[in-house]
């Protein structure tokens, strides 16, 4: 079963993704902070996680770094309407998978975790 | 337009007397998001739909985006886009071209059948992938209906409406009603969008003139500087005992607040600039008469006397002291019209004219030039009452003689003398 986990401060915004990806067949489980995010990745153990930047408490950057120490396997795809360079460098330095900017293409976003669930298949 | 005066959905609402609040909400609201936010409530509350999204192009970003979402299933704000290749954006996109169903809405129940029908399903062609996203976009946003709304013939929005809660399906009145919400939504962005890049063009246009205005003006600054140097080498070249532009400018202003002319701001720059630039068409004289000892004879007078010419016309790059000019050339009036170059009479000659002859005048009699020593400030004074009423206006000569009878008392004779 391909697991997925949606990080957003914005409930709306989790939920609809959940919908979204439940019916392709993904096991969702979201989050709405990045300690949150990081109980998550723990207990749930997702395949891919998508990430938002700007949550209060530990952001999504901070998340990304902590997820990377002790999950180097997972993809994590950042999702976030922050569309600064300098964000994107720092998120692909602390080995972000892909940066998708909101607004978003859904039909990108779900290629896109597509291909993150049919690389890990092929590396198992 | 709705069609049907009157109609009425079970008494419910109605449509003409909508449209005339939406209408009116149009003129009146500037400000177009809340005209379409006004309409997505509007349609959410009257129908019972899951959800009414209104997807709007950003002209800008180029990229149609979700403005308003409203009802239980509604769209969280700012996640989705399309872009322009987006298969529903390219579907709803040419509203000329002839289509298997018509463009002007899109019912996704239609989509599955038309998707199923063999023609569809056996040509693998582009148009059956374009349906097939749109179906699929259609289903990812729990879409059951499409409305179009243009501008000319660029799709501006499409009014996205989910199911209706009571299980119903939607009227053709009421589809035709959408139409005209989705038309109104477009007329509203594309004004908007308008009157803002007209508002954008003209603060860009104020804001080119400003900067070739101060441009201008730093130019005209520029050659007045050079002009004034120039009017400092004419008198350099007449070897005076004492005196310099600037002095003769001091003692003209001095006589022009004595008058009780205007003498701060432009007022003053205009004079100033009169004051120190009088003499600058003498640098078109030769140096054999302008410096010449003794008289000068008929012709070498006629010549010495086109400097005033000259120096209007050296003077005409400065737009911004076209006053200047004006004085420059009358400033050998004579106030009984005895004057060059034109014979101007009387307050014909522009005060300031008047003002910068006497003040000339008087700088000649106590300076000592080429050919005869300086005389004292008394004989100078004398000289110009003598001459009040035929070469000098007897008020402008009064006024200075007071002015300057002031600043001796003040001050002492060798001050005034030193700083002339």
């Amino acid at each position: 079963m391909k697991k997925l986990l949606i990080v957003d401060d914005e409930v709306e915004i989790c939920e609809f993704l959940k919908s979204f990806f439940e019916d392709r067949d993904f096991k969702v489980a979201t989050a709405v902070s990045g300690e949150d995010a990081l109980r998550q990745v723990a207990v749930f153990q997702p395949h891919v996680v998508l990430l938002d930047i700007q949550m209060p408490g530990l952001d999504g950057l901070g998340a990304l770094k902590k997820i990377r120490e002790s999950y180097p396997k997972v993809k994590v795809i950042m999702v976030t309407a922050v569309e600064t360079q300098d964000k994107i460098e720092e998120a692909m330095r602390l080995g972000a998978d892909n940066y998708i900017t909101k607004p978003l293409s859904l039909e990108y976003l779900e290629k896109d975790v597509q291909d993150k669930i049919d690389l890990l298949a092929k590396i198992a | 337009m709705p069609t049907g005066t009157g109609f009425t959905n079970n008494g419910k609402f109605d449509y003409q007397e909508v449209l005339r609040d939406v209408a009116r909400s149009m003129v009146r609201l500037k400000r177009p998001d809340r005209l379409l936010k006004l309409i997505t409530r509007f349609i959410d509350r009257q129908f019972g739909l899951t959800h009414t999204s209104l997807l709007i192009l950003d002209s800008k970003k180029k990229r149609y985006e979700f403005v308003n979402s409203k009802g239980t299933g509604r769209l969280p704000a700012n996640l989705v886009k399309f872009d322009p290749d987006h298969a529903l954006i390219q579907w709803f996109s040419d509203p000329k071209k002839k289509q298997a169903i018509s463009r002007e809405y899109l019912f996704l129940s239609d989509v599955k059948k038309m998707l199923s029908r063999a023609e569809f399903r056996l040509a693998s062609n582009s148009k059956s992938e374009q349906l097939a996203g749109v179906q699929k976009a259609m289903q990812n946003l729990k879409v059951e209906l499409a409305v179009p709304g243009y501008f000319k013939d660029t799709l501006v929005g499409v009014l996205m409406l989910g199911r209706r809660l009571n299980g119903r399906c939607f009227a053709k009145q009421e589809v035709t009603f959408f139409q005209t919400l989705a038309h109104d939504c477009s007329m509203a962005v594309k004004t908007s969008e308008y009157n803002q890049s007209l508002l954008e063009q003209n603060r860009e246009l104020e804001r080119r003139l400003e900067e070739i205005e101060g441009m201008r003006r730093k130019e005209q600054r520029t050659y007045y500087e050079i002009m004034r140097s120039l009017a400092e080498e004419v008198h350099a070249k007449e070897p005076y005992t004492f005196g310099h532009v600037s002095e003769v400018e001091r003692l003209g202003l001095m006589t022009a607040r004595e008058l009780g002319m205007d003498t701060v701001g432009r007022a003053k720059d205009i004079i100033s600039a009169a004051l120190i630039l009088h003499d600058v068409g003498k640098i078109g004289i030769p140096d054999g008469i302008l410096c010449k000892p003794g008289r000068l004879d008929p012709d070498e007078w006629a010549i010495m006397k086109t400097h005033v010419e000259k120096g209007a016309k050296i003077l005409e790059p400065l737009t911004d002291f076209k006053k200047v000019r004006e004085i420059i050339l009358a400033h050998h009036e004579r106030f009984d019209g005895s004057g060059y170059p034109h014979g101007l009479k009387g307050d014909q000659i522009p005060i300031e004219a008047r003002i910068v002859s006497v003040v000339d005048s008087f700088h000649a009699i106590v300076s000592t030039r080429c050919y005869r020593e300086g005389r004292s400030i008394e004989v100078a004074f004398d000289e110009l009452q003598n001459c009040a009423g035929s070469q000098f206006d007897p008020v402008v000569v009064e006024a200075f003689i007071s002015v300057l009878k002031k600043e001796l008392q003040k001050k002492g004779k060798d001050f005034v003398l030193h700083h002339l």
